[in-house]
């Protein structure tokens, strides 16, 4: 990354980065050795976990390991209780004697604090921080309050620890970043993206690294919100299908959809809020395989780069979705990258052929059954963000980008019940595209639990304009201060209930009228949500959340002209459908004009993408020159 | 393309995922709507779907203990509910164990899914439910001596008629238990659970059409039960026996014998349980679902585990479990405990036999138990009572690869432990410690998992507890030279005292594991000891490095070391 700077040419001024630093050290365990402070009784938490299995029968699944090591955490004799009273105080001696302790240990690179119901009252958490901070003022403390202040220890500790884990190895990357720039010149400004999808400082992101362990395919979300806005619709359902993994998201009444329910793996939890994104493991590299029983399986081994589909002639022998897609006829052998490589039909049919044998069939009927399945688990995938939140397929648009996303887009259509499709500019780049439209973001919530009989009216308040003031503030601290808005969400449940509704708050103040109006839209949501409510039940509040945004410039954007007279095919050629192979019209996207329409069967083909219209489909091109895929 | 044999394993594929995919959505909706901790925190529940005869086409991922018994409860309740009585809309409600069900807690909920007028499918819902009434809070009677005290029996009814609340059905359930407002909202979670199940199936069924998508399903079970079978094949012909014990029943201090012999022959396996001990007058007894759920759970973990779960995988297992044990019980003894405690001895023994069957995929045993701690009490801030069902987790078995996991959901569930922050704020307690307990891994090669420690203070109420663990007295039991995981234990200490005792010294209860309505008195102090898992291998080839590791991160202490791997304390 840092080298790829280097070309990077022209007068730039303002640079957005996201990167995986932070993810890869978690995932490849690379990061600092954590020291971790708790409440004397509870340093297993990180290692008990929640003693559920991945795998039910499978006994060979090993239970992940914390990011730190047991021998490296330290008990403190506090306890905080449940209603914020405090049972035993903090003892700064002990404190002290703990620090020495960590000194002896040698080698402790950074600390996670996370003491028990520190979200109810983070005073022991703070005081603790700022006596360790003066004993040791070389090591970089995280303290679960100000990463996570919400209940559930193990969750906190599991991100606590993983902010702690990767802020040295941040820290130098932003470090060698800012030296690297410098000699460079000319840039003025660099931002970070975070996994809300919103920017912030590289003073911020080496404070609390944790907000950027996604933030790499956020910008294809953030970018879809844009396209909502172009296209003046509300709901997208975003499809970014890549070469081993596809990511999908939604866009729900023109915003975003943001989870705090993320596993980076299994038991792993980091729950900082995010953009809700949900990640297969299945692509164009994706290899297609024939299990025991006799059964044609897709994934989720990928043929990766190297040695890449078969049909890349890079030595792959085993047939991937992307040798699917070549032998169907849907990508062109000869006008592949923008007809940079060219790729072997050859290979791509010897590699088919391994399993159309045993399957007894031919070989674009199986180049079939593999679309066939890749549009299945798909399907699955984009599910598992529209039905499985309680939201209608039927009520949205699919935007299909990435590499592979526009391939697939037309079939995806029918199997998922969703009656249109959107394929944006350069498919190819849109999530990078999405970074120069970010704003700066900042999500805070913290868990303060009552209840509607006994709502604390006051209390609601003090929680509500601290998390305002601190948003804002933190904003504000990072230079962001212009264009800012506030939104103010409840997470809400009925009593005894374990999962929360986000009831947006559009009152400044809690009082017994506004409250009241809260009520009545958790009853509301519910019913939509889940088929029912239960009218006289007392509601919980669990979670206040506040967003403050800073609405950066985003630029203009070019518009299309208008062609003279309908869009010429510059090629005809065999193309295999579910129907069975029918000559089908191939276009160049660079060649389509405003309001051009096409009738399906068809290809729009562009330098990092091929675009797929069936038979009973058609496309328009808007003035944008977004392409809209309708059924007849 | 419609009649070839590859197109249909295709199909196949689209249909076998976009059920489980139905399936996984009941689940969430479930989890979300859900009152109980046991539901919602520990996620005791299972999604599936069962054709209209009851067989089992699909189930998600969730709790296994409940995942053999579906077929078996559907069918029963069939009998007495006739196909052509059911009509769109209605959902069936039923938790009866001597009507195909699996203990009283456990509700299984279904509903119709018709297609051009057929009834097609069945989506369904089973989940645990904290309160059943009987004689203690929180559904584990481990005093009982009939079923009669083990809380309220539903038989097969309707809940819902033609999608309208059947009120007669609610009023009298909901006058059988403590916590009826949570018993409402874990009602009302899974009605609405097989509901949205039952939408989703019927617009796959719609799209394949009712004749496809039977042939499809049909042809699916055929093929888990291919991959079944060629499962059993690998392993070598013989007969394979194994037996374990459970400490006592709660009422008398006698040990009960799981006796197991397996018959492998070809592609086909008898799972024969001739040997076992008469059943008995406490809660252990096994029903024949529990008995089929944990030979087949068993089976599951020896085999690839890729196969499509769903009746087509049982067919070439025979279990054999003679009537009137403790592993086929008759009416009318109590049996609360079967389905948590006896399942996973059941289970352990039958992988136990088949250890040398199937060597690499054998392990040794598991805690073995949920330790099933139930309480309930006077909730003053809202002013009704409330009643918990908490479970813990255990040591896991070394496999021939690795150690045993620590603290882990004992084999027949997959639930989480309640985080510590959400319990104290919903029950009087106050957590002092919950922590891995040194050296309670077996000794091997590989290592047993660690079992857990937790302290419980009660805080400013009378809470009424009642616990049905066992391995109390026996222990996880190693393989090929592995050392046994250390029993577990609960411990009693009254406000003021500094002594722990067991709760037949404290109480004079008749057994430490199996104990009821004991009143636990502010300042009182409750300990859960749970077991560590069994070792595998000679404890003398375990690598140095590994010991060393097990030493400075304190899984064991320099004494084990000494005795059980015969180390140093440094580990050499």
């Amino acid at each position: 990354m840092l080298e790829g700077l280097k070309r990077l040419t022209g007068n730039i001024r303002n640079l957005r980065l996201g990167t995986t630093v932070a993810t890869n050290a978690i995932l490849e365990r690379r990061g600092a050795r954590v020291g971790y402070v708790t409440t004397k009784g509870f340093r297993d938490v990180p290692f008990i976990q929640r003693g559920n299995r991945k795998f039910h029968y499978d006994a060979s699944w090993v239970k992940p390991k914390p990011l730190m090591k047991r021998r490296d955490c330290f008990e403190l004799d506090e306890r905080m209780m449940a209603d914020g009273s405090v049972l035993r105080p903090v003892d700064e001696a002990e404190v002290l004697a703990m620090a020495e302790d960590i000194k002896a240990a040698g080698g402790v690179d950074s600390l996670a604090v996370n003491l028990l119901f520190s979200y109810v009252t983070p005073d022991h958490e703070i005081a603790v921080r700022d006596i360790l901070a003066k004993a040791l003022p070389d090591t970089p403390i995280s303290i679960s309050y100000e990463v996570l202040p919400k209940w559930k220890e193990y969750e906190r500790a599991s991100t606590t620890i993983a902010d702690a884990f990767v802020k040295p190895i941040v820290s130098r990357y932003l470090n060698d970043l800012g030296t690297r720039l410098g000699e460079r010149g000319g840039i003025e400004n660099v931002a970070i993206i975070k996994s809300n999808g919103g920017e912030m400082t590289t003073a911020a992101a080496a404070d609390t690294p944790i907000h950027m362990t996604v933030s790499g395919p956020t910008g294809g979300v953030v970018a879809a919100r844009h396209i909502a806005a172009q296209l003046g619709v509300g709901n997208l359902v975003t499809f970014d299908m890549g070469g081993t993994s596809t990511d999908c998201s939604t866009i729900v009444d023109g915003q975003e959809s943001f989870t705090t329910n993320f596993e980076i793996e299994f038991g792993v939890p980091i729950q900082v809020p995010m953009i809700d994104i949900r990640t297969i493991g299945a692509g164009g590299g994706s290899i297609a395989w024939i299990d025991k029983g006799g059964m044609l399986r897709v994934g989720p081994e990928s043929a990766g780069a190297n040695p890449g589909p078969a049909c890349y002639g890079f030595g792959g022998t085993r047939p991937t979705v992307t040798d699917a897609n070549v032998i169907l006829g849907r990508i062109s052998p000869d006008n592949f990258l923008g007809g940079t490589m060219t790729l072997d039909v050859a290979q791509a049919r010897s590699a088919m052929e391994t399993i159309a044998t045993p399957l007894g069939l031919g070989v674009e009927e199986t180049a079939m059954a593999i679309v066939r399945i890749v549009t299945n688990n798909m399907t699955g995938a984009l599910r598992s963000v529209l039905t499985e939140r309680g939201l209608d397929p039927r009520d949205f648009s699919l935007l299909a980008f990435g590499g592979a996303g526009a391939l697939h887009a037309a079939d995806l259509m029918g199997e998922a019940s969703i009656p249109s499709a959107v394929v944006p500019n350069h498919p190819g780049q849109f999530s990078a595209f999405g970074f120069i439209m970010t704003d700066a973001r900042v999500d805070l919530e913290r868990t303060v639990q009552m209840t509607s009989n006994r709502f604390d009216l006051d209390r609601a308040n003090e929680v509500m304009n601290q998390l305002v003031t601190d948003a804002l503030g933190n904003l504000k601290a990072q230079g962001y201060d212009t264009g800012l808005s506030v939104t103010r969400t409840l997470e809400l449940r009925y009593l005894g209930q374990n999962y929360e509704l986000e009831v947006p708050v559009s009152f400044e103040t809690f009082d017994a009228d506004t409250v009241g109006t809260a009520w009545a839209a958790f009853h509301d949501q519910h019913k939509a949500r889940f088929g029912f409510n239960i009218p006289r039940e007392v509601i919980e509040v669990i979670t206040f959340k506040v967003t403050a945004v800073s609405a950066r410039e985003t630029p203009k954007l070019p518009t299309l002209a208008k062609n003279d007279g309908p869009p010429e095919p510059t090629a005809r050629r065999q193309v295999h459908y579910e129907e069975g192979p029918l000559e089908t019209a191939v276009f160049d996207r660079a060649a389509l004009g405003d309001g051009d329409v096409i009738a399906g069967p068809a290809l729009i083909e562009e330098p990092a993408s091929v675009t797929v219209l069936r038979p009973d489909q058609n496309l328009t091109v808007d003035s944008y020159g977004n392409m809209i895929i309708r059924n007849n | 393309m419609g009649t070839s044999k590859a197109t249909d394993f295709v199909t196949m594929n689209i249909i076998e995922s976009s059920m489980i995919s139905a399936c996984r959505e009941m689940g969430i909706t479930l989890m979300k709507t859900s009152y109980s901790t046991i539901f919602n925190e520990a996620l005791d529940f299972t999604c599936g779907i069962a054709s209209a005869d009851g067989k089992m086409w699909a189930v998600a991922e969730f709790c296994p203990a409940q995942i053999g018994g579906m077929p078996l409860i559907i069918s029963s309740s069939l009998k007495e509910i006739p196909l052509d009585t059911i009509n769109p809309g209605d959902v069936i409600v039923h938790n009866d164990p001597y009507r195909g069900g699996l203990h009283t807690p456990e509700h299984t909920l279904f509903c119709p899914v018709f297609v051009d007028d057929q009834l097609v499918a069945f989506t369904v819902a089973i989940g645990h439910v904290a309160e059943v009434g009987g004689m203690v809070p929180g559904g584990f009677a481990s005093e009982a001596t009939e079923i009669f005290h083990e809380g309220i029996r539903v038989p097969p009814v309707k809940i819902k008629k033609r999608g309208e609340d059947v009120e007669e059905v609610w009023k009298l359930w909901l006058a059988n238990v403590r916590t009826p407002r949570y018993n409402y909202g874990d009602m009302r979670a899974l009605i609405s659970g097989v509901e949205v199940g039952a939408e989703r199936l019927g617009q796959i069924i719609s799209k394949y059409g009712v004749t496809e998508f039977r042939k499809i399903c049909a042809d699916l079970m055929d093929y888990s039960e291919a991959r079944m079978r060629a499962e059993i094949r690998d392993l070598p012909d013989g007969a394979y026996a194994f037996h374990d014990f459970m400490d006592n029943d709660g009422v008398t201090d006698e040990e009960i014998r799981i006796n197991v012999e397996c018959f492998i022959q070809d592609d086909e396996i008898v799972v024969d349980f001739e040997g076992s001990s008469p059943q008995v007058g406490g809660p252990i007894n096994a029903t024949l679902g529990v008995t089929w759920s944990a030979a087949y759970n068993a089976l599951l973990h020896l085999t690839d585990p890729s196969i499509p779960k769903n009746s087509g995988c049982f067919r070439p297992i025979r279990v054999l479990a003679p009537a009137g044990t403790v592993v086929n019980v008759d009416y009318p003894a109590p049996e609360v405990g079967g389905n948590t405690e006896t399942h996973p001895r059941i289970a352990g023994a039958v992988i136990g036999a088949l250890a040398s069957a199937s060597p690499d995929r054998a392990f040794a045993s598991e805690g073995g138990t949920h330790l099933n701690f139930v309480f309930g009490g006077q909730d003053k801030a809202n002013d009704e009572y409330f009643a918990c069902y908490d479970i813990e987790v255990v040591g896991w078995g070394a496999t021939p690869h690795s150690d045993g996991n620590d603290a882990t959901d004992s084999i027949n569930g997959n639930c989480r432990v309640t985080p510590v922050e959400v319990f104290e704020t919903r029950y009087p307690w106050l957590t002092e410690e919950i922590s891995l307990i040194a050296d309670s891994g077996g000794a091997g090669a590989t290592r047993g998992g660690l079992g857990t420690r937790r302290i419980w203070k009660c805080l400013d109420a009378e809470i009424t507890c009642s616990q049905l663990t066992d391995r109390h007295v026996n222990q996880a039991w190693g393989l090929n030279g592995g050392a046994s995981g250390t029993s577990g234990m609960t411990l009693y200490q009254a406000a003021g005292s500094s002594d722990w005792q067991n709760m037949m010294q404290a109480f004079g209860k008749n057994s430490t594991s199996k104990w009821s309505n004991v009143v636990i008195k502010p300042g009182d102090r409750v300990e859960i000891v749970t077991p560590g898992g069994g070792g595998y291998g000679d404890p003398a080839t375990r690598e140095s490095s590994a010991v060393k590791e097990d030493l400075l991160e304190g899984y064991i202490t320099a004494d084990h070391a000494h005795a059980d791997y015969g180390r140093t304390a440094e580990g050499d």
